[in-house]
Order: structure tokens, then C-alpha cells, then sequence
């Protein structure tokens, strides 16, 4: 009995110690973290193979082209899975996705049919990790985790007579409480299950709100899904998921999409729940590499992290060096450009001589309630890009040097890129056109709108102009937009990532026009009008994504070739984008030379400009002008300024001539005439990703006066 | 006569309520089967990717019982006349009774035969193999591409401009053909002749000349190698058809009446 007594008391003691000891650790991980090496685990990086059994065919596949091919894809779909996407009314699954992607038509929450003029090379779902497929099961009221109160407003959300215009009011509310994390309950400190949290690194199990294997299940569904789509040679899947992060002071959007070359994935996905801290997801993904597991993560919206997508220091506010450099670009060689919430290349502000630049803005941060202004400066990839530049012009190595591609971000699972094809992406909330605000509201609409919204702490929601009351919650800042396009060699998983990973890749609107890109210093030898014209490029130069090398002061020559989308309309021009930081200075430039003009103009050599080619677009019925605009384009150009030392990169802009946006098809299918403060047309586009030029290692040690910049860890 | 006929009318009086007396029926009792519980079970399970807890079985049931009771009280109201929505559910309870009579697992002979019945849906695409003179509708295209074919069918060299995807196309479908080249182009094919200049042909970029080394025929694959697949299919067939044959067959029963000078 006695005995029963001390090791009772033994038992309670040494809990309470490892308690504290656990407690240090998580809190302040130094000084003991090795202690526990050898009995924690990483359940993130637990490996599980997802790979299913398929009969094989005899098909002749098309043979691979060494000159590559351009493959149109979208790296960023949400489904059911997804914890805002179900409670926006979504139910299709990643089989479904998968299906849309092939050209098969699925059903939007509202009913409507969603189908593709033509099919996709690659899609990948990327449902949040974050409470993945947890939301599904807060609506099934016989799951033990609907049993709770949290859970409540969740039950049977999407079932067939819930699926309405109506109840978007409520969807709104509760999305809000899913984001304002009041669903996020830990248990309390001296629960038994923390520990276990603790020793398997996954602190999602210490939440009450929570089902591991809800979670886990909802995960494989999407690996196995992605892998019984994917066909070699036809068409391309990844498994994928989004891990959405943020700041936490200012709510400055870090997303990232994560997408695997393999058909094994980590058994479960790493998420913000892990940590919040980007450098934290890079560190598993090297992780993940060591054991085989390849992995790139893609940022998205950084117009909307409030400049912090791009900042000049460290998530914890530590000087940037070399190493931080080398793992962010080992980790994110591609950053997405556009998507339906905006364009990230420029802002006015930023570039204010450029004409295109305000172009598709989002002037919000993601997700902010009340929608609150995102500072441009840090937010946009241009300005990356020369940012960039200036930390290794100080030694800090050069975070900010990735490629480029688009995609959707959609919510149904079905990606919307037609202007004349449009239902944004969140499901009820936007998918018809008066919520969207493309179309004024119907009396009876107005006060439901108002009411709910402000609800959902969204004071100002209407806006009253010519021909009535339209919805102003922010969707008429939202597009149809993008695509990634991969230059491969052929429509496998393993040829595109790698295109990915060389950065050969471009980004689209949504039109399928395509771009080539090569810089060389003898390319003028080159015949433009020989068939041999790609293959000796890449023999003589290099192509989009990829360094130049100084030689001596030989001027660059480039490439550029873009061919229009065969359903679209013409092109307008090239531009070829240039930044470069002066060589003494480190002082930023940027400068936008139009290179090619359509209908045989040239360049005017003082403005670097093209002459209008006349296009013009009748709003009444969105009828474009007549042959006016370009097939495809095709040039050699110098750069007129080009100076040895400076650090600079170039990357190409393709416009096509201007079209209707989705919002003045919305209206006049509608029998409206387009909302007076909107623009009424756009022109669809395509970014290149950047050829680097590396000028000979110049670099001279900055010291500012009172200090230095700490992080001087060279080579 | 008469008496015969009294006296079946009271045995038949007795008979009914020895009836009633042995078969007391009770409206406010619910039986709930075995099978019932264990196909629920297994859907929850399919769905959440475990069996569920002991507290989940209770509520599973649980539900199943409050449904039963709030579906009987609904009716006592009258509640399922005339409402669309319960009319649609129905509706959809009738399909999903008449797929899930289907056998799972269908006979060979039935495979073979759904095989037989829809070869074209698993005919492997055929392929082509060329090369292509192109001419850029940036410079007369129309002319030029004209000339060049009067030129190369008398055997001359002829210049040409070079295509953004390239010159030589190995093993593409008509699905291929007409994503690089645009809808419709494909329709050459169709008709070619191998190893023969076309005339020129018209695509959202220009004119070409199409010239076809090789022509892979499509084929229909042995069974074997996509047995599973067609036996996928064939169930998924039979549960479409087995609402459609359902249909068929009461739908003769019914007479329509429409107003035909509805204005809409």
C-alpha cells in the first residue's frame, strides 16, 4: 500500500517534470531540444506511398520534343476539402476537379454547368492543409467532432435544399468565425493528449477541434485521386496542397502552394498548425528531399500580404543572408503571378511610367475583415525582383530570383479563365452576377446584402451608380485568370516539374497564347526565319529562368517569339521588362521597352513605343475590330542602355489587343450596360519568367555608418 | 343460399379480427434492422476513413431513428402533398433503390458482352506522323502557300517560314492536331493520302502544307488488359440503365396533360 502511494506520486512527479520540460522546449526550444531527439518523431515526414494500380493500354504516345513543348496547366484548385470551400457551398471532389480539367463538365453550388472550351495538359488540386477535411465532418451530425458546439453552425450546411443564393449571408458568418480561428480549441495544458502532440510533432492533436484520421483520410483522397488521373503523355497531375499562412500582426498573406514529383507524399500535409513560419515549410521540404520526396512551394497573393510576401528581412525580422537565400530559392523557384484575386506583377505606385500597370490590381488583404488596404511596396514581384538584386548587391545573397507562372486559386474546383465563361471562385458568394456586382441587385437583394454583410463586419457593401444598386464587397476586383505554362519536354509529371524547377515557365490570364525567350551573345548569327531558329537558340543562348553570364562588355542579344492563343484575340506587342541596380550605387531602375509591334509597325526609338494598332472593342456586344493585331510576333532585340556592370534581369511581356472584361459580359449578356466604375476591357497577357544577367563579381563591402550589415556570411 | 351467404360474411367478420387481435400494428414502434445498421456503418466508414466510435454508432442510429420519427409525424400533418422538394427526394430514392438491385459483381459473359456492345468506347486513337510547310498569316500567307504547293508537287525546293511549335509532329491524335493547330484542322486528316503534299490548309495562324510519313491505325485493345475498366463500366451502365429501363416501363402507363397555349 505504502509502495502504491510513492509510485503513484512518482508517476504524478515525473509527469509534471516532463510537462515542464515539454513546455521549455516548445517555448523556447534551445536548450534542451536534443534531449528529446531520440523519442520525438516527425509525423510530417512519415512517407506513404499513394500510388495506385492501373491496366495499361498500348498507346502510341507522342513522341517527346527536345525543342519543348508549351503545357498549359493550373496549380492552385480547391475542393470540398478545402475548409472555406465547403462552406461556400462546394461539394465536388478532386475527382471531379480532376474530370473538369479534362474537359468533362461538373456542376457549380448554384446548379450551372462549369466545362472548358478545351482541355488542360496538368492540373493539380491544392486544398488547404489547414483543417483539411475537417469542415465535412463538422456538417455530418454523426461524426463524434459535430458533436461539439463549434461545430454547430456547420451541420448539414450543403445539403441539396441549403445550396442557395440565400444563405450566402450565413456562409459569410460563419467562414468568418472559421478565419477569426474560433474553431481552433486546444486542450488544456496538463492533457495527456499534448504530449502525444509533442512526441509525434504534430500539434494538431492537441485540439479538441480536431480529427487526425478525418484529416488524414481527406488527404490520401486527394493523393489517390491526383495519381489515377495522372496519364504519361496526355495529361499531368501533382499531389498538392496549400499551406496558408500569414503574419500575425498584420494578417499578411503568405500562402503557399506545395505540389510533390511523385506519387508518394507525406502522410499528412505540413500546415500552419505546424508553424506559421515559411522558413519552418522549407526546412520539412529539404527534409522531405533527403529521403527522396522532391517538393517546390509556390507563393500566391503577395498583392495582398501587405508587402510582406517580398520583404527585405526575415520572417522573425532578422536580416536576410545567404543561406536564408539559397533555401528559399532551393524550395520556391516559381512564385504565382495571377490569379482570380488579381495580378502581383506591378503596381501604379510602384511603376508609375509604366501604362500597363494597373492592370487587374486587388488593393486589399487577402481575407481582411474589414477589407483593409495592403501596402504595394513589398507585395509585387517586379520590385522583388530588384529587391533582389540589392541584397546580394549587399551580400545577402538573392532570395527573391523565381520564375513565373499563373493559375486560378478557384474554390469549385473548376477554374474559370473565359471573361465570356466567368463564376469567380467561391461558390454561392460570387456565383452569380449580381453578388459579384457586375449587375445592379434586385430591390428585395439590397437589404439582404446590406444586412449580412455587415454581419460579417463589412460596414460599406453597396454601391448606388446609373442604373441602380450594385454589390461592392470587392469581387468586381476579382478575374478570370491564370494559367501556368510549362516549356517540357514532354506531358509527363516528371518533365514538367522539372521545367518548374529551371524556371522555364510563363504565366497567362487565361489565354493561351505562348511565349519564347531565349538571351545569347551571338543570336543575331541566327537566321529568324530558319526552322532551326528554337534549336539553335537553345544551343547559343539560354532561355527564360536561367542566368546570362557576363563576357567581357559584349552586349546581350534576345529572342523573343510569341504566338497568339488560337482562340484569342491577336497580339499588340512584346514588351521586354528590364531592372537592373546601378553598378556604385545599388540604386534600383526599371524600364519598359516595347520590342515587337503588330501589323508590321515599328518601335519608335525615343519613346520605345509601338504606334496604336487601331483595335478597338465595341462594348455594346463585345465585337473586337478586324484584322487588326498579330498571329504571332517574332524579333531580335539589343538593349539600347546596357551597361557591363550592372546586375539586371529581363523578362517579357506579351498583350493581346483589348476584349470585353467577365464584368461588361457579365452585364450585357444581361441586357445592362457595364458598370460605369469598372474597367470595361482588359488585355489578356503573358509574363515570362526573367533571364538573369550576372555581371562580373563586382560587389563592394556596404557598411552603413553606426553599424554593419550583420549577416556577412559569404560563398 | 341466403344462409351460405351469412355465414362466410361472419366467418369472414371473425377472421378479421383474429387478424387484428394477432397483428396488433402499432404506429408508434420503429424497427430498425441489422442490415440496415451495418451498410450505414460501412458508407460511414468509406466516407470518414475509420469505424466509427461507439458514440458515433449511437448517433448514426440515433439519427436514423429521429428521421423515422420526424418523417411519420410529417406525414400525419400531410406534409409530403404536393411539396417539390419531397417529390425530387422521391424521386432520387427510386433511382438509388433500382441501382443499388444490381448485382456487384457481374458474369464474365456479361463483361464480354458489354465489351462486344461498346468496342468504340475503348478504340485506341490512331496517331499520325508529319511535317508541315508553314506560311505566317503576318506575310500572305494565302498566296504564298498557294505557290509553294503548285512548286513542290513539280518536285522544286520551296521556302517556307518556320511554326512556333515546330516543323515535325511525331505520333499526334486528331485531339493533339487540333490543339496545336485549331479546331477543325484535324479534318484533313481524315481523308489523307500518306506520303503526299496536301494543299494548302487554313489555321488560326496561317496556310500549311501538310505532309503525313506514317499513319498509326487505331485499334480495339484485347479485353484483357482493360478488363477491370470495362467492368467498372458496365456497372456504372447498368445503374444508369436501370432507372431509364424503370422509366420505360411505367411511363406508357401514363397519360400527360399539358396546357398547350401556356404563355411563357
Amino acid at each position: 500500500m505504502k509502495h502504491l502511494k510513492k509510485i503513484l506520486l512518482l508517476i504524478i512527479g515525473l509527469y509534471v517534470v516532463t510537462l515542464g520540460l515539454v513546455y521549455v522546449d516548445v517555448y523556447d526550444s534551445r536548450p534542451i531540444i536534443s534531449l528529446f531527439k531520440k523519442i520525438q518523431t516527425d509525423s510530417a515526414l512519415e512517407v506513404v506511398d499513394f500510388s495506385v494500380e492501373k491496366e495499361s493500354v498500348d498507346k502510341v504516345k507522342p513522341a517527346p520534343n527536345k525543342d519543348r513543348n508549351p503545357y498549359y496547366g493550373d496549380l492552385h484548385v480547391h475542393t470540398k476539402y478545402s475548409f472555406d470551400a465547403y462552406v461556400f457551398g462546394v461539394t465536388a471532389s478532386p475527382d471531379d476537379a480532376y474530370r473538369y480539367a479534362k474537359g468533362e463538365g461538373i456542376k457549380h453550388p448554384l446548379g450551372y454547368e462549369m466545362k472548358l472550351r478545351e482541355p488542360l495538359d496538368f492540373y493539380s488540386v491544392t486544398d488547404h492543409g489547414f483543417y483539411m477535411g475537417m469542415i465535412q465532418a463538422y456538417a455530418d451530425t454523426s461524426t463524434d467532432i459535430s458533436q461539439n458546439e463549434f461545430a454547430e453552425p456547420f451541420h448539414d450546411i450543403n445539403r441539396l435544399d441549403n445550396l442557395t443564393v440565400e444563405s450566402a449571408g450565413e456562409r459569410s458568418n460563419i467562414f468568418s468565425s472559421v478565419l477569426g480561428a474560433t474553431i481552433i480549441l486546444p486542450y488544456p495544458d496538463w492533457h495527456p493528449k499534448l504530449l502525444r502532440a509533442w512526441r509525434t510533432k504534430n500539434t494538431q492533436l492537441a485540439l479538441k477541434s480536431f480529427d487526425y484520421d478525418i484529416h488524414k483520410s481527406a488527404w490520401a483522397d486527394i493523393a489517390r485521386s491526383a495519381n489515377e488521373h495522372n496519364d504519361p503523355g496526355n495529361f499531368t497531375t501533382f499531389i498538392g496542397y496549400e499551406y496558408t499562412t500569414s503574419t500575425d500582426i498584420e494578417g499578411g498573406n503568405l500562402h503557399r502552394n506545395v505540389i510533390f514529383n511523385s506519387s508518394e507524399a507525406s502522410i499528412r500535409p505540413f500546415t500552419r498548425i505546424d508553424s506559421t513560419n515559411p522558413e519552418d515549410l522549407w526546412t520539412w521540404q529539404d527534409n522531405l528531399r533527403e529521403k527522396g520526396i522532391d517538393t517546390i512551394s509556390m507563393p500566391h497573393n503577395s498583392n495582398g500580404s501587405n508587402g510582406q510576401m517580398f520583404e527585405m528581412e526575415t520572417f522573425k525580422a532578422n536580416a536576410i543572408d545567404v543561406k536564408y537565400a539559397e533555401k528559399r530559392m532551393r524550395n520556391e523557384p516559381i512564385v504565382e503571378i495571377t490569379q482570380v484575386k488579381g495580378t502581383s506583377e506591378t503596381h501604379p505606385l510602384l511603376s508609375p511610367d509604366d501604362e500597363w500597370a494597373d492592370f487587374e490590381i486587388m488593393d486589399v488583404r487577402v481575407g481582411s475583415r474589414p477589407p483593409t488596404y495592403s501596402k504595394p511596396s513589398g507585395s509585387y514581384v517586379r520590385e522583388a525582383y530588384l529587391n533582389g538584386l540589392t541584397l546580394e548587391f549587399t551580400r545577402q545573397g538573392n532570395p527573391y530570383k523565381f520564375g513565373l507562372i499563373g493559375s486560378s486559386d478557384t474554390h469549385t474546383g473548376a477554374g474559370a479563365y473565359d471573361e465570356n465563361n466567368y463564376w469567380s471562385k467561391v461558390g454561392l458568394l460570387d456565383g452569380d452576377a449580381e453578388n459579384r456586382g457586375s449587375v445592379p441587385l434586385a430591390d428585395e437583394n439590397v437589404e439582404r446584402l446590406e444586412e449580412y454583410m455587415r454581419a460579417f463586419n463589412q460596414p460599406v457593401s453597396t454601391v448606388d451608380l446609373k442604373q441602380g444598386t450594385y454589390a461592392n464587397t470587392g469581387f468586381t476586383q476579382w478575374g478570370a485568370s491564370g494559367l501556368a505554362v510549362a516549356w517540357a519536354e514532354e506531358n509527363t509529371r516528371d518533365s514538367i516539374f522539372k521545367a518548374f524547377k529551371r524556371k522555364e515557365t510563363f504565366a497567362t490570364t487565361g489565354t493561351r497564347l505562348a511565349v519564347r525567350f531565349f538571351a545569347g551573345y551571338d543570336l543575331s548569327s541566327i537566321d529568324l526565319n530558319s526552322d532551326s531558329l528554337v534549336s539553335e537558340a537553345y544551343a547559343k543562348g539560354v532561355t527564360m529562368g536561367a542566368d546570362l553570364l557576363h563576357d567581357g562588355t559584349k552586349i546581350p542579344e534576345f529572342i523573343v517569339w510569341a504566338q497568339k492563343d488560337k482562340n484569342g484575340a491577336p497580339l499588340q506587342r512584346v514588351q521586354i521588362v528590364k531592372g537592373w541596380i546601378d553598378s556604385n550605387s545599388g540604386r534600383p531602375e526599371e524600364k519598359v521597352y516595347d520590342v515587337a509591334c503588330s501589323d508590321g509597325n515599328e518601335v519608335d526609338p525615343v519613346t520605345n513605343r509601338c504606334p496604336d494598332n487601331g483595335a478597338r472593342v465595341n462594348i455594346s456586344d463585345c465585337s473586337i475590330t478586324d484584322n487588326v493585331g498579330s498571329s504571332e510576333l517574332k524579333t531580335l532585340w539589343k538593349d539600347p542602355e546596357f551597361s557591363p556592370n550592372d546586375k539586371s534581369f529581363y523578362y517579357v511581356r506579351v498583350l493581346e489587343n483589348p476584349t470585353c472584361r467577365w464584368s461588361t459580359w457579365d452585364a450585357i449578356n444581361r441586357g445592362f450596360e457595364p458598370r460605369e466604375d469598372l474597367h470595361e476591357t482588359i488585355q489578356e497577357r503573358a509574363w515570362s519568367s526573367p533571364i538573369w544577367y550576372i555581371p562580373e563579381q563586382t560587389d563592394v563591402d556596404v557598411i552603413p555608418l553606426g553599424g554593419t550589415i550583420q549577416m556577412r556570411n559569404i560563398d | 343460399m341466403k344462409y351460405k351467404v351469412t355465414i362466410f360474411f361472419i366467418i369472414g367478420i371473425f377472421l378479421y379480427i383474429i387478424d387484428i387481435g394477432l397483428n396488433s400494428y402499432d404506429d408508434k414502434e420503429i424497427y430498425i434492422s441489422d442490415q440496415e445498421i451495418t451498410s450505414l456503418v460501412s458508407a460511414w466508414n468509406s466516407r470518414v476513413g475509420r469505424n466509427p466510435t461507439d458514440d458515433e454508432i449511437y448517433r448514426i442510429i440515433n439519427n436514423l431513428i429521429e428521421e423515422e420519427i420526424l418523417y411519420r409525424e410529417a406525414l400525419l400533418l400531410g406534409l409530403d402533398k404536393e411539396d417539390r422538394i419531397i417529390k425530387r427526394r422521391l424521386a432520387q430514392k427510386i433511382s438509388f433503390l433500382k441501382e443499388e438491385s444490381i448485382p456487384n459483381i457481374p458474369t464474365k459473359d456479361e463483361i464480354l458482352k458489354y465489351y462486344n456492345d461498346n468496342t468504340d468506347k475503348y478504340f485506341v486513337d490512331e496517331t499520325f506522323t508529319f511535317t508541315h510547310l508553314f506560311y505566317s498569316s503576318e506575310n500572305n500567307s494565302e498566296e504564298r502557300a498557294e505557290n509553294a504547293y503548285k512548286d513542290i508537287i513539280k518536285g522544286f525546293d520551296v521556302n517556307a517560314d518556320p511554326f512556333f511549335l515546330g516543323k515535325n509532329f511525331v505520333n499526334k491524335t486528331l485531339i493533339n492536331i487540333n490543339s496545336d493547330f485549331g479546331k477543325n484542322f484535324g479534318d484533313y486528316f481524315q481523308n489523307l493520302t500518306v506520303n503526299e503534299w496536301s494543299e494548302p490548309i487554313e489555321s488560326p495562324f496561317g496556310h500549311h502544307l501538310i505532309y503525313v510519313t506514317n499513319k498509326n491505325d487505331g485499334y480495339y485493345p484485347d479485353i484483357t488488359m482493360i478488363y477491370k475498366k470495362v467492368e467498372m463500366d458496365l456497372l456504372q451502365d447498368k445503374r444508369d440503365q436501370a432507372v431509364k429501363k424503370f422509366i420505360d416501363e411505367v411511363k406508357t402507363e401514363y397519360k400527360v396533360y399539358i396546357n398547350p397555349d401556356l404563355q411563357l
